[in-house]
Protein backbone atom coordinates (compact mmCIF):
# COMPACT_ATOMS: atom_id res chain seq x y z
CA UNK A 1 0.00 0.00 0.00
CA UNK A 2 1.15 3.41 -1.10
CA UNK A 3 2.05 5.73 2.14
CA UNK A 4 -0.38 8.39 0.97
CA UNK A 5 -2.89 5.46 1.03
CA UNK A 6 -2.48 4.41 4.72
CA UNK A 7 -1.94 8.02 5.77
CA UNK A 8 -5.78 8.31 4.12
CA UNK A 9 -6.53 4.71 6.19
CA UNK A 10 -4.88 5.96 9.57
CA UNK A 11 -7.00 9.22 9.16
CA UNK A 12 -9.91 7.18 8.85
CA UNK A 13 -9.31 5.24 12.16
CA UNK A 14 -8.39 7.78 14.15
CA UNK A 15 -11.56 9.43 13.19
CA UNK A 16 -13.61 6.02 13.72
CA UNK A 17 -11.98 5.67 17.35
CA UNK A 18 -12.90 9.25 17.92
CA UNK A 19 -16.89 8.40 17.42
CA UNK A 20 -15.86 4.59 19.15
CA UNK A 21 -14.74 6.86 22.04
CA UNK A 22 -16.94 9.87 22.45
CA UNK A 23 -18.26 10.30 25.57
CA UNK A 24 -22.02 11.10 25.32
CA UNK A 25 -21.96 8.50 22.58
CA UNK A 26 -20.53 6.18 24.95
CA UNK A 27 -23.13 7.23 27.56
CA UNK A 28 -26.26 6.38 25.13
CA UNK A 29 -25.08 3.29 24.56
CA UNK A 30 -24.20 1.79 27.72
CA UNK A 31 -27.62 3.28 29.10
CA UNK A 32 -29.59 1.31 26.61
CA UNK A 33 -27.67 -1.70 27.22
CA UNK A 34 -28.91 -1.39 30.77
CA UNK A 35 -32.44 -1.17 29.21
CA UNK A 36 -31.99 -4.22 27.16
CA UNK A 37 -33.67 -6.83 29.76
CA UNK A 38 -36.53 -3.97 29.70
CA UNK A 39 -36.93 -3.20 25.84
CA UNK A 40 -37.32 -7.39 25.53
CA UNK A 41 -39.72 -8.44 28.33
CA UNK A 42 -41.79 -5.25 26.91
CA UNK A 43 -41.57 -6.23 23.29
CA UNK A 44 -42.50 -10.13 24.27
CA UNK A 45 -45.74 -9.43 26.15
CA UNK A 46 -46.92 -6.46 23.40
CA UNK A 47 -46.13 -9.32 20.84
CA UNK A 48 -48.58 -12.15 22.75
CA UNK A 49 -51.18 -9.58 23.58
CA UNK A 50 -51.25 -8.20 19.76
CA UNK A 51 -50.95 -11.58 18.55
CA UNK A 52 -53.65 -11.75 15.68
CA UNK A 53 -56.15 -13.73 15.28
CA UNK A 54 -58.62 -14.39 12.75
CA UNK A 55 -61.91 -15.18 13.93
CA UNK A 56 -63.68 -17.57 11.28
CA UNK A 57 -66.24 -17.04 9.38
CA UNK A 58 -66.41 -13.10 9.16
CA UNK A 59 -62.89 -13.35 8.17
CA UNK A 60 -62.32 -10.03 10.54
CA UNK A 61 -58.57 -9.78 12.34
CA UNK A 62 -58.77 -9.60 16.56
CA UNK A 63 -56.16 -9.46 18.56
CA UNK A 64 -55.03 -12.39 21.56
CA UNK A 65 -55.59 -9.53 24.16
CA UNK A 66 -59.36 -9.17 23.08
CA UNK A 67 -59.99 -12.71 22.90
CA UNK A 68 -58.38 -13.36 26.42
CA UNK A 69 -60.25 -10.55 28.16
CA UNK A 70 -63.30 -11.69 27.25
CA UNK A 71 -62.07 -15.09 28.72
CA UNK A 72 -62.82 -14.45 33.04
CA UNK A 73 -60.06 -17.30 34.14
CA UNK A 74 -57.46 -15.75 31.19
CA UNK A 75 -58.29 -12.08 31.49
CA UNK A 76 -54.98 -11.88 34.58
CA UNK A 77 -52.85 -12.27 31.57
CA UNK A 78 -53.62 -9.69 29.65
CA UNK A 79 -53.34 -7.84 32.47
CA UNK A 80 -49.90 -8.86 33.22
CA UNK A 81 -48.85 -8.22 29.28
CA UNK A 82 -50.33 -4.78 29.85
CA UNK A 83 -48.78 -3.56 33.01
CA UNK A 84 -45.53 -4.80 31.88
CA UNK A 85 -45.44 -2.80 28.81
CA UNK A 86 -46.72 0.13 31.03
CA UNK A 87 -44.22 0.02 33.35
CA UNK A 88 -40.96 -0.64 30.97
CA UNK A 89 -42.20 0.66 27.11
CA UNK A 90 -44.35 2.76 28.51
CA UNK A 91 -41.72 4.45 30.65
CA UNK A 92 -38.86 3.88 28.97
CA UNK A 93 -37.94 7.63 28.70
CA UNK A 94 -37.84 7.92 32.28
CA UNK A 95 -35.60 4.62 32.79
CA UNK A 96 -33.28 6.24 30.16
CA UNK A 97 -32.60 9.48 31.85
CA UNK A 98 -31.63 7.37 34.84
CA UNK A 99 -29.47 5.05 32.47
CA UNK A 100 -27.97 7.43 30.51
CA UNK A 101 -27.17 10.48 33.20
CA UNK A 102 -25.41 7.57 35.06
CA UNK A 103 -23.07 6.55 32.67
CA UNK A 104 -22.06 9.78 31.48
CA UNK A 105 -21.36 11.43 35.26
CA UNK A 106 -19.29 8.11 35.65
CA UNK A 107 -17.47 8.42 32.47
CA UNK A 108 -16.43 12.02 34.30
CA UNK A 109 -15.67 10.14 37.39
CA UNK A 110 -18.29 12.41 38.88
CA UNK A 111 -20.73 10.92 41.66
CA UNK A 112 -23.23 9.15 39.33
CA UNK A 113 -26.23 8.13 41.60
CA UNK A 114 -27.08 11.78 41.92
CA UNK A 115 -26.16 12.85 38.99
CA UNK A 116 -29.05 10.45 37.35
CA UNK A 117 -31.41 11.29 40.11
CA UNK A 118 -31.02 15.18 39.25
CA UNK A 119 -31.40 14.23 35.68
CA UNK A 120 -34.39 12.68 36.33
CA UNK A 121 -35.97 15.34 38.72
CA UNK A 122 -34.87 17.48 35.85
CA UNK A 123 -36.58 15.38 32.88
CA UNK A 124 -40.08 15.11 35.12
CA UNK A 125 -39.99 18.90 35.59
CA UNK A 126 -40.45 19.53 32.28
CA UNK A 127 -43.35 16.75 31.90
CA UNK A 128 -46.71 18.64 31.22
CA UNK A 129 -48.71 18.28 34.28
CA UNK A 130 -52.25 19.16 32.81
CA UNK A 131 -54.61 16.71 31.17
CA UNK A 132 -57.40 17.51 28.87
CA UNK A 133 -60.60 15.20 29.05
CA UNK A 134 -62.97 15.01 26.65
CA UNK A 135 -66.65 14.37 27.82
CA UNK A 136 -69.89 12.90 26.55
CA UNK A 137 -71.67 15.92 25.92
CA UNK A 138 -68.72 16.96 23.47
CA UNK A 139 -67.43 19.95 25.49
CA UNK A 140 -63.08 19.54 27.13
CA UNK A 141 -62.59 19.18 30.65
CA UNK A 142 -58.96 20.19 31.83
CA UNK A 143 -57.37 18.79 35.37
CA UNK A 144 -54.04 19.39 37.23
CA UNK A 145 -51.56 16.60 38.02
CA UNK A 146 -52.10 14.07 35.36
CA UNK A 147 -48.46 12.69 33.85
CA UNK A 148 -49.58 11.54 30.13
CA UNK A 149 -47.98 8.09 29.10
CA UNK A 150 -47.14 9.31 25.50
CA UNK A 151 -44.46 12.11 27.16
CA UNK A 152 -42.48 9.37 28.76
CA UNK A 153 -42.86 6.82 26.58
CA UNK A 154 -39.95 5.63 23.43
CA UNK A 155 -41.88 9.40 21.90
CA UNK A 156 -40.17 11.34 25.03
CA UNK A 157 -36.78 9.92 24.38
CA UNK A 158 -35.14 12.39 22.51
CA UNK A 159 -36.03 14.70 25.05
CA UNK A 160 -34.96 12.64 28.21
CA UNK A 161 -31.12 11.96 26.08
CA UNK A 162 -30.64 15.38 25.74
CA UNK A 163 -31.89 16.49 28.81
CA UNK A 164 -30.12 13.66 30.88
CA UNK A 165 -26.95 14.75 29.24
CA UNK A 166 -27.14 18.46 29.49
CA UNK A 167 -28.19 17.81 33.27
CA UNK A 168 -25.53 15.84 34.02
CA UNK A 169 -23.31 18.17 32.05
CA UNK A 170 -23.68 21.10 34.55
CA UNK A 171 -23.82 18.52 37.68
CA UNK A 172 -20.04 17.40 37.23
CA UNK A 173 -19.10 20.81 36.19
CA UNK A 174 -20.96 22.43 38.99
CA UNK A 175 -19.69 19.51 41.87
CA UNK A 176 -15.76 20.30 40.10
CA UNK A 177 -15.03 23.64 40.39
CA UNK A 178 -15.43 22.89 44.52
CA UNK A 179 -16.40 26.63 45.08
CA UNK A 180 -20.13 25.46 45.43
CA UNK A 181 -19.06 22.19 48.24
CA UNK A 182 -20.08 23.45 51.57
CA UNK A 183 -17.48 22.89 53.47
CA UNK A 184 -18.15 21.15 57.02
CA UNK A 185 -16.07 21.66 60.36
CA UNK A 186 -13.58 19.09 61.42
CA UNK A 187 -15.04 16.48 63.10
CA UNK A 188 -17.76 15.76 60.55
CA UNK A 189 -17.79 12.70 59.61
CA UNK A 190 -16.78 12.15 56.17
CA UNK A 191 -19.57 10.67 54.74
CA UNK A 192 -21.91 13.39 55.62
CA UNK A 193 -19.75 15.96 54.04
CA UNK A 194 -19.30 13.96 51.00
CA UNK A 195 -23.20 13.62 51.08
CA UNK A 196 -23.59 17.54 51.26
CA UNK A 197 -21.30 18.26 48.34
CA UNK A 198 -23.84 17.25 45.86
CA UNK A 199 -25.93 19.67 47.44
CA UNK A 200 -25.47 23.28 45.70
CA UNK A 201 -24.63 21.80 42.19
CA UNK A 202 -27.45 19.55 42.71
CA UNK A 203 -30.33 22.31 43.79
CA UNK A 204 -28.58 24.78 40.79
CA UNK A 205 -28.43 22.40 37.72
CA UNK A 206 -32.70 21.36 38.40
CA UNK A 207 -33.14 24.89 38.34
CA UNK A 208 -30.74 25.90 35.22
CA UNK A 209 -32.69 23.19 33.44
CA UNK A 210 -36.04 23.68 34.00
CA UNK A 211 -35.79 27.69 33.67
CA UNK A 212 -34.77 26.85 29.96
CA UNK A 213 -37.36 24.33 29.77
CA UNK A 214 -40.18 26.72 30.97
CA UNK A 215 -38.70 29.83 28.79
CA UNK A 216 -38.64 27.12 25.60
CA UNK A 217 -42.47 26.55 26.49
CA UNK A 218 -43.19 30.61 27.01
CA UNK A 219 -41.47 30.88 23.60
CA UNK A 220 -42.83 28.71 21.25
CA UNK A 221 -45.77 28.83 23.20
CA UNK A 222 -46.03 24.77 23.40
CA UNK A 223 -44.38 22.11 25.43
CA UNK A 224 -41.12 21.03 24.88
CA UNK A 225 -42.14 17.51 24.29
CA UNK A 226 -44.75 18.85 21.32
CA UNK A 227 -42.02 21.12 20.56
CA UNK A 228 -39.39 18.44 19.63
CA UNK A 229 -41.65 15.57 18.17
CA UNK A 230 -42.99 18.17 15.35
CA UNK A 231 -39.94 19.49 14.51
CA UNK A 232 -36.83 16.77 15.28
CA UNK A 233 -38.43 13.15 16.47
CA UNK A 234 -40.88 13.12 13.36
CA UNK A 235 -38.92 14.09 10.25
CA UNK A 236 -35.77 11.93 12.32
CA UNK A 237 -38.07 8.69 12.40
CA UNK A 238 -38.98 8.98 9.26
CA UNK A 239 -35.58 9.66 7.55
CA UNK A 240 -33.90 7.10 10.32
CA UNK A 241 -36.52 4.26 8.37
CA UNK A 242 -35.78 5.14 4.95
CA UNK A 243 -33.20 2.57 2.89
CA UNK A 244 -31.03 5.30 2.00
CA UNK A 245 -30.28 5.89 6.03
CA UNK A 246 -29.87 2.06 6.19
CA UNK A 247 -27.74 1.53 3.09
CA UNK A 248 -25.51 4.49 4.60
CA UNK A 249 -25.34 2.43 8.07
CA UNK A 250 -24.82 -0.83 6.44
CA UNK A 251 -21.60 0.39 3.77
CA UNK A 252 -20.27 2.40 7.30
CA UNK A 253 -20.47 -0.58 9.09
CA UNK A 254 -18.64 -2.59 7.20
CA UNK A 255 -15.75 -0.17 5.88
CA UNK A 256 -14.62 -0.27 9.54
CA UNK A 257 -14.88 -3.90 10.21
CA UNK A 258 -12.56 -3.88 6.51
CA UNK A 259 -10.09 -2.19 8.88
CA UNK A 260 -10.44 -4.20 12.07
CA UNK A 261 -12.73 -1.69 14.11
CA UNK A 262 -15.73 -2.93 15.63
CA UNK A 263 -18.53 -0.98 13.28
CA UNK A 264 -21.32 -2.09 15.15
CA UNK A 265 -20.08 -1.15 18.33
CA UNK A 266 -19.37 2.34 16.48
CA UNK A 267 -23.39 2.95 15.53
CA UNK A 268 -24.83 1.59 18.58
CA UNK A 269 -25.11 5.11 20.77
CA UNK A 270 -27.10 5.95 17.36
CA UNK A 271 -29.14 3.32 16.15
CA UNK A 272 -30.59 1.89 19.71
CA UNK A 273 -32.54 5.31 20.60
CA UNK A 274 -33.84 5.19 16.91
CA UNK A 275 -34.77 1.43 17.30
CA UNK A 276 -36.99 2.19 20.32
CA UNK A 277 -39.02 4.73 18.75
CA UNK A 278 -39.18 2.82 15.44
CA UNK A 279 -40.44 -0.42 17.05
CA UNK A 280 -42.77 1.87 19.20
CA UNK A 281 -44.20 3.82 15.91
CA UNK A 282 -44.90 0.46 14.37
CA UNK A 283 -46.42 -1.02 17.22
CA UNK A 284 -48.93 1.62 17.48
CA UNK A 285 -49.25 2.00 13.72
CA UNK A 286 -50.14 -1.56 13.87
CA UNK A 287 -52.36 -1.41 17.11
CA UNK A 288 -54.86 1.02 15.37
CA UNK A 289 -55.08 -1.03 11.60
CA UNK A 290 -52.33 1.03 9.58
CA UNK A 291 -51.17 -0.79 6.45
CA UNK A 292 -48.16 2.70 5.81
CA UNK A 293 -46.15 5.33 7.06
CA UNK A 294 -44.21 2.17 8.97
CA UNK A 295 -40.50 2.71 9.97
CA UNK A 296 -39.02 0.44 7.72
CA UNK A 297 -34.98 0.18 8.58
CA UNK A 298 -34.48 -0.21 12.21
CA UNK A 299 -31.87 -1.81 14.44
CA UNK A 300 -33.86 -4.94 15.22
CA UNK A 301 -34.56 -5.17 11.24
CA UNK A 302 -31.01 -5.25 10.55
CA UNK A 303 -30.06 -7.63 13.04
CA UNK A 304 -32.26 -10.30 11.99
CA UNK A 305 -31.92 -9.72 8.03
CA UNK A 306 -28.91 -8.77 7.58
CA UNK A 307 -26.13 -9.64 10.53
CA UNK A 308 -27.38 -13.55 10.39
CA UNK A 309 -24.10 -14.94 11.50
CA UNK A 310 -22.63 -11.00 12.89
CA UNK A 311 -21.55 -8.54 10.37
CA UNK A 312 -21.14 -9.31 6.74
CA UNK A 313 -23.83 -12.15 7.12
CA UNK A 314 -21.04 -14.35 8.38
CA UNK A 315 -22.94 -17.27 8.46
CA UNK A 316 -23.30 -17.12 4.64
CA UNK A 317 -19.47 -17.21 4.23
CA UNK A 318 -19.16 -20.19 6.50
CA UNK A 319 -21.40 -22.01 5.27
CA UNK A 320 -20.12 -21.08 2.01
CA UNK A 321 -16.26 -22.48 2.74
CA UNK A 322 -17.87 -25.48 4.30
CA UNK A 323 -19.35 -25.96 1.10
CA UNK A 324 -16.52 -25.33 -1.88
CA UNK A 325 -13.29 -24.26 0.30
CA UNK A 326 -9.90 -26.37 0.12
CA UNK A 327 -8.03 -24.86 2.00
CA UNK A 328 -7.53 -26.62 5.38
CA UNK A 329 -6.72 -23.03 7.40
CA UNK A 330 -9.83 -21.78 6.06
CA UNK A 331 -11.83 -24.82 6.89
CA UNK A 332 -10.53 -24.88 9.94
CA UNK A 333 -11.90 -21.34 10.56
CA UNK A 334 -14.88 -21.67 9.81
CA UNK A 335 -15.65 -25.40 11.78
CA UNK A 336 -14.36 -22.91 14.74
CA UNK A 337 -16.33 -19.90 14.05
CA UNK A 338 -20.02 -21.82 13.44
CA UNK A 339 -21.01 -21.95 16.63
CA UNK A 340 -20.17 -18.60 17.73
CA UNK A 341 -22.07 -17.53 14.27
CA UNK A 342 -25.22 -18.80 15.09
CA UNK A 343 -25.55 -16.18 17.95
CA UNK A 344 -24.32 -13.83 15.38
CA UNK A 345 -20.93 -13.37 16.78
CA UNK A 346 -18.37 -13.27 13.92
CA UNK A 347 -14.89 -12.17 15.16
CA UNK A 348 -13.10 -15.85 14.96
CA UNK A 349 -14.08 -15.82 10.88
CA UNK A 350 -12.83 -11.83 11.11
CA UNK A 351 -9.96 -11.96 12.48
CA UNK A 352 -8.67 -15.48 11.72
CA UNK A 353 -9.36 -15.96 8.59
CA UNK A 354 -9.32 -12.65 7.89
CA UNK A 355 -11.81 -11.01 6.70
CA UNK A 356 -9.80 -7.70 8.31
CA UNK A 357 -7.35 -6.19 5.88
CA UNK A 358 -7.79 -8.93 3.27
CA UNK A 359 -8.99 -7.41 0.14
CA UNK A 360 -10.11 -10.84 -1.23
CA UNK A 361 -12.87 -10.99 0.96
CA UNK A 362 -13.70 -7.11 1.84
CA UNK A 363 -15.94 -7.04 -2.01
CA UNK A 364 -18.43 -9.77 -1.00
CA UNK A 365 -18.09 -8.64 2.74
CA UNK A 366 -19.73 -5.26 2.25
CA UNK A 367 -21.40 -6.52 -1.07
CA UNK A 368 -23.58 -8.77 0.63
CA UNK A 369 -25.32 -7.29 3.87
CA UNK A 370 -26.08 -4.59 0.71
CA UNK A 371 -27.88 -7.15 -0.92
CA UNK A 372 -29.65 -8.46 1.46
CA UNK A 373 -30.84 -5.18 3.43
CA UNK A 374 -32.32 -4.39 -0.26
CA UNK A 375 -34.35 -7.40 -0.75
CA UNK A 376 -35.50 -7.52 2.95
CA UNK A 377 -36.71 -3.52 2.81
CA UNK A 378 -38.29 -4.30 -0.82
CA UNK A 379 -40.13 -7.09 0.60
CA UNK A 380 -41.51 -5.25 3.45
CA UNK A 381 -42.27 -2.37 0.85
CA UNK A 382 -44.07 -4.70 -1.25
CA UNK A 383 -45.75 -5.55 1.92
CA UNK A 384 -45.00 -9.89 1.83
CA UNK A 385 -42.64 -9.14 5.05
CA UNK A 386 -44.19 -7.91 8.22
CA UNK A 387 -42.38 -4.79 9.42
CA UNK A 388 -40.27 -5.49 12.80
CA UNK A 389 -42.35 -4.53 15.74
CA UNK A 390 -40.06 -6.63 19.00
CA UNK A 391 -36.66 -5.53 19.68
CA UNK A 392 -34.96 -8.20 19.71
CA UNK A 393 -31.26 -9.23 21.61
CA UNK A 394 -28.52 -9.13 18.34
CA UNK A 395 -27.68 -12.91 19.52
CA UNK A 396 -30.83 -14.18 18.64
CA UNK A 397 -30.13 -17.16 16.11
CA UNK A 398 -31.19 -16.60 12.63
CA UNK A 399 -34.21 -18.26 11.98
CA UNK A 400 -35.57 -17.63 15.73
CA UNK A 401 -34.79 -13.85 15.07
CA UNK A 402 -36.71 -13.73 12.05
CA UNK A 403 -39.67 -15.19 13.76
CA UNK A 404 -39.67 -12.67 17.01
CA UNK A 405 -38.66 -9.41 14.94
CA UNK A 406 -42.46 -10.08 12.66
CA UNK A 407 -44.42 -11.39 15.46
CA UNK A 408 -44.27 -14.90 14.61
CA UNK A 409 -44.99 -14.34 10.64
CA UNK A 410 -43.40 -17.28 8.43
CA UNK A 411 -42.27 -14.58 6.05
CA UNK A 412 -39.48 -13.42 8.13
CA UNK A 413 -37.81 -16.62 8.68
CA UNK A 414 -38.55 -17.22 4.71
CA UNK A 415 -36.75 -13.86 3.83
CA UNK A 416 -33.60 -15.14 6.14
CA UNK A 417 -33.23 -18.04 4.06
CA UNK A 418 -33.65 -16.53 0.87
CA UNK A 419 -30.86 -13.67 2.04
CA UNK A 420 -28.58 -16.47 3.60
CA UNK A 421 -28.77 -18.53 0.71
CA UNK A 422 -27.98 -14.95 -1.45
CA UNK A 423 -24.81 -14.12 0.63
CA UNK A 424 -23.72 -17.97 0.13
CA UNK A 425 -23.88 -17.25 -3.48
CA UNK A 426 -21.94 -14.27 -3.55
CA UNK A 427 -19.10 -15.41 -1.12
CA UNK A 428 -18.65 -18.54 -3.03
CA UNK A 429 -16.12 -17.28 -5.95
CA UNK A 430 -14.07 -15.20 -3.17
CA UNK A 431 -14.10 -18.55 -1.22
CA UNK A 432 -12.43 -20.22 -4.66
CA UNK A 433 -9.84 -17.04 -4.66
CA UNK A 434 -8.69 -17.32 -1.48
CA UNK A 435 -8.25 -20.92 -1.85
CA UNK A 436 -6.02 -20.32 -4.50
CA UNK A 437 -4.09 -18.08 -2.97
CA UNK A 438 -3.97 -19.74 0.47
CA UNK A 439 -3.05 -23.48 -1.41
CA UNK A 440 -0.09 -21.77 -3.19
CA UNK A 441 1.09 -21.01 0.50
CA UNK A 442 0.39 -24.22 2.47
CA UNK A 443 1.95 -26.03 -1.20
CA UNK A 444 5.44 -23.44 -0.65
CA UNK A 445 5.39 -24.23 2.84
CA UNK A 446 5.40 -28.14 2.06
CA UNK A 447 8.03 -27.90 -0.61
CA UNK A 448 10.45 -25.86 2.01
CA UNK B 1 -0.48 -15.29 40.10
CA UNK B 2 -0.44 -13.25 37.10
CA UNK B 3 -3.79 -11.85 36.32
CA UNK B 4 -4.39 -11.35 32.97
CA UNK B 5 -7.66 -9.16 31.72
CA UNK B 6 -9.21 -9.25 28.08
CA UNK B 7 -11.07 -6.56 27.26
CA UNK B 8 -13.36 -5.94 23.94
CA UNK B 9 -17.05 -4.49 23.46
CA UNK B 10 -19.07 -6.87 24.82
CA UNK B 11 -16.88 -9.13 26.36
CA UNK B 12 -18.71 -11.33 24.59
CA UNK B 13 -16.24 -12.91 22.00
CA UNK B 14 -13.21 -12.30 23.81
CA UNK B 15 -14.35 -14.81 26.26
CA UNK B 16 -13.95 -17.84 23.63
CA UNK B 17 -10.31 -17.51 23.82
CA UNK B 18 -10.27 -16.94 27.27
CA UNK B 19 -11.20 -20.66 27.75
CA UNK B 20 -8.25 -21.36 25.06
CA UNK B 21 -5.79 -19.40 27.28
CA UNK B 22 -6.39 -20.91 30.19
CA UNK B 23 -6.09 -24.17 28.86
CA UNK B 24 -2.71 -23.44 27.05
CA UNK B 25 -1.60 -22.16 30.27
CA UNK B 26 -2.53 -24.79 32.40
CA UNK B 27 -0.63 -27.18 29.99
CA UNK B 28 2.37 -25.08 30.16
CA UNK B 29 2.12 -25.39 33.79
CA UNK B 30 1.96 -20.92 33.83
CA UNK B 31 -0.46 -20.22 37.00
CA UNK B 32 -2.92 -17.04 35.63
CA UNK B 33 -5.65 -15.69 36.55
CA UNK B 34 -7.37 -14.86 33.57
CA UNK B 35 -11.00 -13.19 32.45
CA UNK B 36 -13.12 -11.15 29.86
CA UNK B 37 -14.39 -7.51 30.45
CA UNK B 38 -16.26 -5.43 28.27
CA UNK B 39 -14.78 -1.95 27.68
CA UNK B 40 -17.42 0.19 30.25
CA UNK B 41 -16.66 -2.92 32.94
CA UNK B 42 -13.42 -2.26 32.51
CA UNK B 43 -12.88 1.11 32.36
CA UNK B 44 -13.35 1.17 36.59
CA UNK B 45 -10.68 -0.28 37.07
CA UNK B 46 -7.97 -0.46 34.64
CA UNK B 47 -5.10 -1.10 36.87
CA UNK B 48 -6.50 -4.48 38.73
CA UNK B 49 -4.85 -6.79 36.43
CA UNK B 50 -1.32 -6.96 35.91
CA UNK B 51 -1.40 -7.46 32.28
CA UNK B 52 -4.01 -5.70 29.69
CA UNK B 53 -4.79 -7.42 26.57
CA UNK B 54 -7.40 -5.21 24.27
CA UNK B 55 -9.20 -7.31 21.69
CA UNK B 56 -7.93 -6.40 18.03
CA UNK B 57 -11.37 -4.96 17.46
CA UNK B 58 -11.04 -2.41 19.79
CA UNK B 59 -7.59 -1.46 19.36
CA UNK B 60 -8.64 2.04 19.03
CA UNK B 61 -9.03 1.89 23.06
CA UNK B 62 -5.11 1.78 23.50
CA UNK B 63 -3.97 5.35 23.49
CA UNK B 64 -6.51 5.99 25.93
CA UNK B 65 -6.04 2.76 27.98
CA UNK B 66 -2.00 3.55 28.19
CA UNK B 67 -3.12 6.97 29.70
CA UNK B 68 -5.69 5.14 32.38
CA UNK B 69 -2.87 2.56 33.68
CA UNK B 70 -0.30 5.45 33.82
CA UNK B 71 2.23 5.30 36.85
CA UNK B 72 1.25 1.88 37.47
CA UNK B 73 2.80 -1.58 37.45
CA UNK B 74 -0.20 -3.07 34.86
CA UNK B 75 1.39 -3.49 31.38
CA UNK B 76 -1.15 -3.14 27.89
CA UNK B 77 -0.97 -4.69 25.02
CA UNK B 78 -3.29 -6.09 21.83
CA UNK B 79 -3.77 -9.40 20.84
CA UNK B 80 -2.37 -9.97 18.22
CA UNK B 81 -5.48 -10.12 15.25
CA UNK B 82 -4.80 -13.83 13.53
CA UNK B 83 -4.23 -15.06 16.88
CA UNK B 84 -7.57 -13.67 18.11
CA UNK B 85 -9.50 -15.22 15.32
CA UNK B 86 -7.82 -18.42 15.62
CA UNK B 87 -8.26 -18.75 19.20
CA UNK B 88 -4.53 -19.39 19.39
CA UNK B 89 -4.23 -19.71 23.10
CA UNK B 90 -0.82 -20.97 23.18
CA UNK B 91 0.47 -17.69 20.90
CA UNK B 92 -1.26 -15.51 23.36
CA UNK B 93 0.42 -16.90 26.25
CA UNK B 94 3.02 -16.43 25.19
CA UNK B 95 2.64 -13.06 24.35
CA UNK B 96 1.24 -12.50 27.89
CA UNK B 97 4.76 -13.57 29.31
CA UNK B 98 6.73 -11.44 27.42
CA UNK B 99 4.56 -8.69 28.50
CA UNK B 100 5.13 -9.51 31.90
CA UNK B 101 9.21 -10.06 31.09
CA UNK B 102 8.90 -6.71 29.83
Amino acid sequence: MSKNNSSIMDKFIMAAAKIGQQRHLGAIRDGFVTLMPLMIVGSIVTLINNFPISTGSSGGKQFLKEILAENKFMSWLTDLNGNVWWGTFGMLSILAVVTIAYYLAKSYDSDSLSAAIISLASFMCAVPQMAIFALEDGTEAAGWGFINYNYVNASGLFVAIAIALISTEIFVRLSKSGKLVIKMPEGVPPAVSRSFAALLPGMLTVLAVTFVTVMIGKIASQNIFDLITETIMNPLTKSSGSLAFGLIIVFLTHLLWAFGIHGPNIFEGILQPLNVNAIATNTELLAAGATTGFVIFNKSFLDAFVYMGGSGVGLGLIIAILLVGKSKQNRMVARLGAAPALFNINEPVLFGLPIVLNPIFVVPFVLGPIICLIIAYGATAIGFLPVARAVIPWTTPPILSGLFVTGFAWQGPVIQVINLALSILIYIPFVKIADKAEMKKEGNQATA
Amino acid sequence: MLKVMFVCCAGMSTSLLVEKVKKAAESKGIEMDVYALAEADAKKDLAQADILLLGPQVRYLESSFREGIKGTDTKLGVVDMMAYGRLDGEKVVQQIIDLSNE
